[in-house]
């Protein structure tokens, strides 16, 4: 899980250069309605956005099917559209994360793994300064550098240390740029490493005080120290995993400086069918492949998943919660992967005998009790669904041997 | 028609109306409560109705008195009828308490003119719910659009949040518009309730009636779902107004904000009263909501700080100005009661939902529900449960006021209907904390069931009607008052923090003894929706007692047949089979919890589970699964039960003789595991296995086919083993056995001969015991012959051969293992069978009084020194450990003195029973027993630390750093690239190609090690293994040890880290366990957080509120401390914990494991290096 990231996966609404990209970045892909939307909410905005706040919700949000209309045409955008929703969740995560940001405090997203916690951010970094591209990514291995600042050594070695001796971390470019930097898995970093932040989400200004004294216009009230002012429109976006056991985590003085939204996952299990099913087909699409899957196999990975995740099955019976990660996203992949298999091969194979398999291999992944949760889930609600005489839980049951143990 | 119209019309229609004048209201809205008076000044009525049922009219003068404080309630029930309650709570955000006190005050005529209580249809039921997915309603629309979550939201959004600085008229038609559409909405769909549309009629009716009056000015004060209703043409014959032959209490009480809150589980309430109030209060004095938000939330940060956690000016100025900011984003003008908490929570809560979270949450109650409370106006007449509960012991023949003597009653359920009826008002008394009843306890009972009859002492004292005014808080009826009474203390159970499935239990059996069918319906659905979760073994096994005999009709207040109804308890039919399925997979689920036990009352309850699932329509796979892994990991004492279950569920009628006979045949030693494992066994297996050959055949091969030091080497493990089972049951296995094999046609050996049995045996005792003194004075002896061969059947070689060389014969040594028939035993036998007894004594439980069954004396060994000696003769030195260690932990002191410490084989189960000795001995036994614990534990710790040191070594090699994370070190990173210099345009250049680092300043290698240990007393072994792991780690170097042992309190014996017998000796096992407050204390001991180890070694059976717990593992994770949690400590690996609780803390960032020494120390290694 450590390397996944879901991009943004609509078809481009823009024909920009670099589309061919795997994963262009959604300022890119949704540039005509950024465009569009800078146009139409002529309001006030906070310093340094692109964007009023209302216009920034209805671009996650989506304008829910109307099709607004500019009241006088703009060049560079259409003078109608219809704004797509782009995160599924409530509205009002959304909103508190918009004023959070607006208020020039910083944006902790936390959730489980999959939530869409790193594509959120991105499209409040598009909508806000028009790029999501300052990133940083935390790992155990996250140095002070990169939040920071590092040096240039071959140039501070010739010039002695300098301004232009100074390699910008994405933090310190956002701050000059007064622009939006993203954090992601901000808890992964190391206690220390995260500190660094605290001074500056506070105080909105980095030190260097390797440059102190030097005279090129950054000091502090004749104080000889140099620093970095934030422009207005700086902001930070973390995220973090709820899930990561082992990870360092936060201290109370940085957690004291953001304000906390936790994206849970998707509620309605018609909405979560729907992004499988849509995603799925946008990453065969990619292959040039159509969907090869039905509804009622998509149902049934999205039904097993939510009652895993959920503990409780749709119809209210006890589930028992493995240790592994259920996410959106993990039923996003494991319908990718069946898709692709019925692609690719055995095409006389009825893609629901592919689930069990790949539900196995995303439950049992390092506690083998799992595997016997699993089972149990099968011996429960399975198989009362098969009872019921649902064709495709019967199915399902009777492939109950492809989780046992060989 | 006001229904089928546009919006646009029907506003128009509605708000223009005035005969009547309609106000639409929502039972609590501060923004209507704020505008009624001036419309009644405005409009000058001369008739004010309000949508109450007609027997609450009465009441209204002192409603809206100018003494009568708010909250008040008014409540209507059908006597006798458990659900029939109509309920009204009053605040002074409530319009219809404004409009009473205005017509009050004026002396306008003012009545309740909904359909009475009493004409009301007993069914409740909803119409069928049509949900026409093709078309949106118009709610669903508006709440989009408004970005609303429901109904209750949406008014917040449309009427309350809009209200600062409207004009009253405005209010009044947003209130009537949106009930216009809900109706519509519920017209359209058909899911109008036949209630709601006879209420309705009715209200029409008496609205024509009053309109007809000349000069006539009326105003209706309605739920603004009525509103339209209320227009709509009148049928051609006016509804006759439905008389009402059932009899009505009602009952004007005082109310207070606690119960308000519609969290408190009592009806018609609304959320956060105190907020309502401010809001009310702020549009009364028209002071901007804004600074009632900012008060508010300054007073939730500083009831967060009085919670010791950190809650600071920025904190609150921010959760205000989200507040605001939001408020500003949707479009309204001040914030309402969502964004402030929304505000609040990104703010305040740090995105932790379990630590923060709780205690903001709580701030939060505090500050937005309140604790005011209502004061009726004086000469308000007596109303509710007073008046009830009198008549009602007039008529059942308790002693009342007046007669304050203390009476007895014996009351037989079962027989008597007047006693049933009885018993069921005593239930309600004690559930209702009426001060007036005690039940008499009758004494245990043979295996949990129920006595028949029950016996009560009754006592009228002023605390009966001073408690029964208290109670009169909850409701106008007895049944009322405790079915409110118990959601009452359910309620503040919950947020206290106690742990969920206790209070849900507690609640549906109290509401089950009391016959508060609803409760217990809605108790047995939050059993099947999830609220197990944190439930332990003893608690589920409760669970399905308790559901079961529910079902079975076992409590009189909940009787499964007309035959056994009364008046105040009607047949109770409900499914409870969701809640029996649900506990049927907890218990299954939780079997993994049980696997270390180590207890017999576990086992015993696993004896009920295995029918269980199987009752509940359940999968078997699942729970053969969880017994197969129960008999193959647990304990010695849940293995021998796992493997009965086995055989029970049927998975294999083989593996139980395996299992059976491997044990059995096991080496001398196992002694402990083996008796534990036949007590699992038997506690499970009684009274089915003396039916079952494959156990019968099983234990009588084994024992014939030891010789006979075998024998007596096995025997006092077995019998301890078949102790576990009473006398009685312990002869009849004995005739079983015994005929297994007379059945087969052996008939005892000597009864061919031509003598008395008992000159046989006198005969064949003198000359064994002749033999066994020569072979005490170590004389060889020719091998007995081969006693007379009888044709045994099947048996038969076996037994026959077993019987040859061996002196004490196979059924001597069933009496012997099975402790009876002791009068029949001589010789070695006798003696075995003397010195036993001394042990086990007549065993407990049925037939443990029966005369004629000897034994079980002390005065056969007048010192303890005698015994010890003959039980080494008997039985050699090695089982003699065992029986003075067991004699010792039944409670016989001078058995561990008898022990010598320079011989003494170490083991832990031996420390553990010397261990628990200590309490009861002088200081002269005291210092003995020191010394052979001194010589246990070195022995111990020395073999401990062989296995764990090289776990822990290497602990001080530094880390290797791969990437420079210090400033670059200059001077060195020139000297190293010199090479690169060129000289350039006159000056000197470098290329640097490797950086040198300047390295931060060397960790220091210090890290602490804090093991928390529970001594509550069900972690015996673990405790020891944490002492002398204690000891182990205080001689590394780079560790320091602190040594915390807790149960309800705290004891620091750091100073004794490295001393593991000053430990062991200072430790008390015993008491509860709150594993919060443990650590609360470590936590500060915590200086260094990150360079910090801390291992709390506990059954996490946490006594304390829930919210404790989970709030310190999280204070001390995100500290940055490494928490590890141990639900056991030993070698055997097999925990014992309450799984629920486990779960939550390791959710909240702390690992549970069991794990071994070793497994320990490596998982210290692998943190440290």
């Amino acid at each position: 899980m450590a390397t996944k990231k879901e991009k943004p996966a609509s078809a481009p609404t823009s024909g920009a250069a670099g589309t061919d990209a795997q994963a262009p970045p959604p300022e890119q892909v949704f540039a005509t309605e950024l465009a569009f939307l800078a146009a139409y909410d002529s309001g006030p905005r906070p310093r340094g956005f692109r964007l009023t706040p209302s216009a920034i919700v209805t671009f996650v949000m989506g304008s829910s099917g109307r099709v607004l209309k500019l009241e006088k045409p703009v060049q560079g955008a259409p003078s109608e559209l219809e704004i797509r929703a782009k995160f599924i969740g409530e509205r009002g995560v959304v909103e508190r994360a918009v004023i959070t940001l607006a208020g020039e405090r910083g944006l902790l997203l936390a959730g489980d793994p999959g939530t869409a916690k790193s594509m959120l951010s991105e499209l409040l970094a598009a909508a806000i300064s028009g790029s999501s591209q300052l990133t940083v990514q935390g790992t155990a291995g996250t140095t002070e550098e990169q939040l920071k600042y590092g040096w240039n050594y071959a140039t501070l070695l010739a010039h002695g240390p300098s301004k232009s001796a100074i390699v910008a971390s994405p933090v310190l470019q956002a701050m000059r740029r007064g622009a939006v930097v993203r954090i992601e898995e901000i808890t992964r970093c190391l206690p220390e490493v995260q500190d660094a932040l605290v001074s500056i989400l506070s105080d909105r200004r980095l030190a260097i005080p390797e440059l102190a004294g030097l005279g090129d216009g950054g000091d502090a009230a004749g104080s000889g120290e140099h620093v970095e002012y934030a422009r207005p429109g700086f902001a930070v976006i973390a995220t973090a995993n709820l899930r990561d056991r082992g990870v360092s985590e936060m201290s109370a003085a940085l957690k004291r400086r953001f304000n906390f939204e936790t994206i849970p996952s998707i509620a309605d299990p018609r909405e979560e069918a729907k992004l499988v099913r849509e995603k799925a087909e946008a990453s065969l699409e990619r292959v040039g492949q159509p969907m090869r899957v039905d509804d009622a196999v998509i149902d049934a990975v999205v039904t097993a998943f939510r009652d895993l995740r959920l503990g409780k099955s749709a119809e209210g019976w006890g589930v028992e919660r493995p240790s592994s990660v259920m996410s959106t996203a993990e039923a996003v992949a494991v319908t990718t992967s069946i898709a692709m298999q019925a692609t690719y091969f055995a095409k006389d194979r009825d893609p629901l005998t592919l689930v069990p398999g790949y539900l196995l291999g995303v439950v049992l992944k390092d506690e083998p009790k799992d595997r016997s949760r699993l089972l149990a889930y099968w011996d429960g609600s399975v198989k009362r669904r098969a009872d019921a005489k649902s064709r495709v839980w019967q199915t399902l049951l009777e492939l109950r041997s492809i989780l046992e143990e060989a | 028609m006001t229904l089928d119209s546009g919006p646009r019309a029907a506003l128009e229609r509605l708000v223009g109306s005035t005969a009547p004048l309609l106000l639409g209201v929502r039972h609590h809205s501060p923004a209507v409560s704020s505008i009624v008076e001036a419309t009644l000044d405005s409009f000058a009525p001369t008739h004010v109705l309000v949508e109450l049922p007609e027997e609450l009219g009465e009441w209204l003068p002192w409603v809206g008195h100018a003494d009568a404080v708010a909250p008040l309630a008014l409540a209507a029930t059908v006597d006798q009828e458990a659900g029939s309650l109509a309920f009204y709570p009053f605040a002074d955000f409530s319009p219809e308490l404004m409009a009473i006190r205005w017509a009050v005050r004026r002396g306008v005529k003012i009545e309740a003119f909904d359909l009475p209580v009493g004409a009301r249809t007993r069914s409740r039921e909803e119409a069928p719910h049509h949900h026409d997915s093709q078309r949106e309603s118009l709610m669903e629309v508006l709440t989009k659009q408004a970005g609303a979550d429901g109904f209750e939201e949406l008014w917040d959004r449309l009427v309350e949040a809009r209200a600062f600085g409207q004009e009253p008229e405005a209010i009044r038609g947003a209130a009537l518009l949106l009930g216009w559409t809900l109706r519509v909405d519920a017209a359209l769909a058909g899911t109008t309730a036949a209630l709601d549309l006879a209420r309705e009629a009715h209200m029409r009716a008496r609205l024509d009636a009053a309109l007809a009056i000349p000069d006539a000015r009326v105003v209706a004060v309605v739920g603004s779902f009525h509103a339209a209703a209320l227009l709509e043409p009148r049928e051609t014959s006016p509804a006759k107004a439905a008389a009402s032959s059932r009899k009505v209490t009602t009952a004007l009480l005082p109310y207070s904000f606690p119960l308000l809150d519609s969290r408190s589980g009592y009806p018609a309430g609304i959320r956060d009263p105190a907020w309502q109030q401010r809001v009310v209060d702020a549009l009364a004095l028209r002071v901007p909501i804004d600074e009632q938000a900012a008060e508010a939330i300054t007073l939730v940060s500083r009831a967060v700080r009085a919670s010791r956690h950190a809650a600071s000016f920025p904190d609150a100025r921010e959760a205000a100005r989200l507040a605001m900011d939001l408020a500003r984003l949707r479009g309204l003008t001040t914030p309402s009661r969502r964004e402030l908490l929304e505000g609040i929570e990104a703010a305040m809560c740090q995105g932790e939902v379990l630590g923060r979270g709780r205690v903001v949450a709580r701030a939060l109650s505090e500050v937005m529900i309140g604790d005011r409370r209502g004061v009726l106006a004086d000469g308000t007449p007596r109303s509710g449960l007073a008046p009830h509960v009198e008549a009602l012991f007039r008529e059942l023949g308790f002693p009342g006021p007046g007669d304050t003597k203390t009476k007895e009653m014996s009351l037989d359920a079962l027989r008597s209907s007047l006693d049933r009826r009885r018993e069921i008002a005593l239930e309600r008394l004690v559930a209702a904390d009426i001060v007036f009843a005690e039940r008499i306890a009758s004494g245990p009972t043979a295996g949990g069931i129920d006595a028949l009859g029950s016996k009560w002492s009754l006592h009228w004292s002023p605390s009966t009607a001073a408690t029964i005014e208290l109670a009169s808080l909850f409701g106008a009826t007895l049944i009322d008052a405790a079915g409110g009474k118990l959601r009452d203390t359910r309620a503040r159970a919950l947020e206290k923090g106690t742990r969920v499935a206790l209070v849900e239990l507690d609640t549906m059996e109290a509401a089950a003894r009391s016959g508060i069918a609803n409760l217990v319906i809605e108790g047995s659905a939050r059993l099947s929706g999830g609220s197990l979760a944190d439930a332990r073994f003893a608690d589920l096994v409760r669970a399905q007692t308790l559901v079961g005999r529910i079902g079975a009709g076992h409590f009189a207040a909940l009787p499964a047949s007309d035959d056994d109804a009364v008046p105040e308890a009607p047949v109770f039919q409900a499914d409870l089979s969701g809640a029996e399925r649900a506990v049927a997979e907890a218990l299954v689920a939780s079997l993994d919890g049980v696997s270390g036990s180590i207890d017999v009352a576990d086992a015993i309850a696993l004896r009920e589970l295995t029918d269980a699932p199987a009752r509940a329509g359940l999968g078997e796979g699942r729970l053969h699964h969880a017994i197969a892994r129960l008999a193959r990991e647990g304990s010695p004492l849940m293995r021998g039960a796992g493997a009965v279950l086995v055989f029970f569920v049927g998975v294999d009628l083989g593996r139980l003789q395996a299992s059976l006979t491997s044990l059995l045949d096991a080496p001398v030693e196992g002694g402990a595991d083996r008796a534990a494992w036949m007590r699992g066994a038997l506690s499970v297996g009684m009274p089915a296995l003396e039916a079952e050959p494959a156990f019968v055949n099983g234990i009588v091969e084994a024992i014939a086919s030891w010789p006979d030091d075998g024998f007596l080497g096995r025997l006092p493990s077995l019998r301890e083993g078949f102790d576990v089972i009473s006398p009685r049951a312990r002869t009849r296995l004995l005739r079983v056995l015994l005929a297994s094999i007379e059945g087969d046609g052996a008939s005892e050996s000597d009864a061919v001969l031509a003598a008395t049995p008992e000159e046989m045996a006198a005969f064949a005792a003198a000359d064994l015991a002749a033999r066994a003194a020569l072979l005490a004075l170590g004389l060889s002896l020719p091998e007995l012959p081969p006693s007379p061969a009888e044709p045994h059947r099947e048996l038969a070689p076996k037994v026959a051969e077993a019987l040859g060389p061996h002196a004490i014969s196979i059924r001597d040594r069933l009496r012997l293992v099975l402790g009876r028939e002791r009068e029949k035993l001589v010789g070695v036998a006798g003696r075995a069978s003397v010195v036993l007894d001394r042990l086990y004594g007549r065993g407990e439980g049925e037939g443990a009084n029966d005369p004629g069954e000897g034994g079980g004396t002390d005065s056969a060994f007048p010192s303890v020194r005698l015994w010890s000696e003959e039980i080494s003769t008997l039985f050699g030195d090695r089982v003699r450990e065992e029986i003075l260690g067991r004699a010792a932990e039944r409670g016989t002191p001078g058995a561990a003195l008898e022990l010598d410490p320079s011989s003494v084989r170490p083991s832990v189960e031996l420390l553990e029973q010397i261990l628990s000795l200590k309490g009861g001995l002088s200081e002269g036994d005291l210092g003995k027993l020191r010394a052979l614990v001194r010589s246990i534990v070195e022995a111990l710790v020395a073999e401990l630390a062989t296995r764990v040191r090289p776990a822990l070594t290497g602990l001080v090699s530094p880390r290797a750093t791969p990437r420079g994370k210090g400033p670059i070190d200059l001077r060195r990173t020139i000297q190293k690239n010199l090479g690169t210099a060129r000289r350039r345009e006159g000056v000197m250049r470098l290329a640097p190609e490797r950086m040198v680092f300047r390295e931060r300043q060397k960790r220091s290698l210090d890290w602490h090690v804090v093991l928390v240990v529970d001594v509550s007393g069900s972690m015996e072994p673990s405790v020891i293994y944490s002492a002398l792991m204690a000891a182990i780690l205080s001689g590394m170097p780079a560790l320091t040890v602190k040594f915390l042992a807790f149960n309800e309190r705290v004891v620091d014996l750091s100073e004794h880290a490295g001393d593991p017998l000053a430990l062991l000796l200072e430790i008390a096992i015993g008491g509860g366990t709150l594993i919060g407050q443990a650590l609360a204390y470590a936590r500060s001991l915590v200086t260094v957080p990150s360079r910090t180890l801390l291992c709390v070694v506990s059954d996490f059976e946490d006594a304390g509120p829930s919210g404790l717990l989970l709030g310190e593992v999280r204070a001390l994770v995100e500290g940055g401390v490494k928490a590890l949690g141990l639900a056991a400590l030993d070698d055997h690996g097999a925990p014992r914990f309450a799984r629920g609780v486990a779960e939550g803390i390791a959710a909240a960032g702390m690992p549970v494991a069991a794990l071994s020494p070793l497994e320990l120390a490596r998982w210290i290694g692998e943190q440290i290096r």
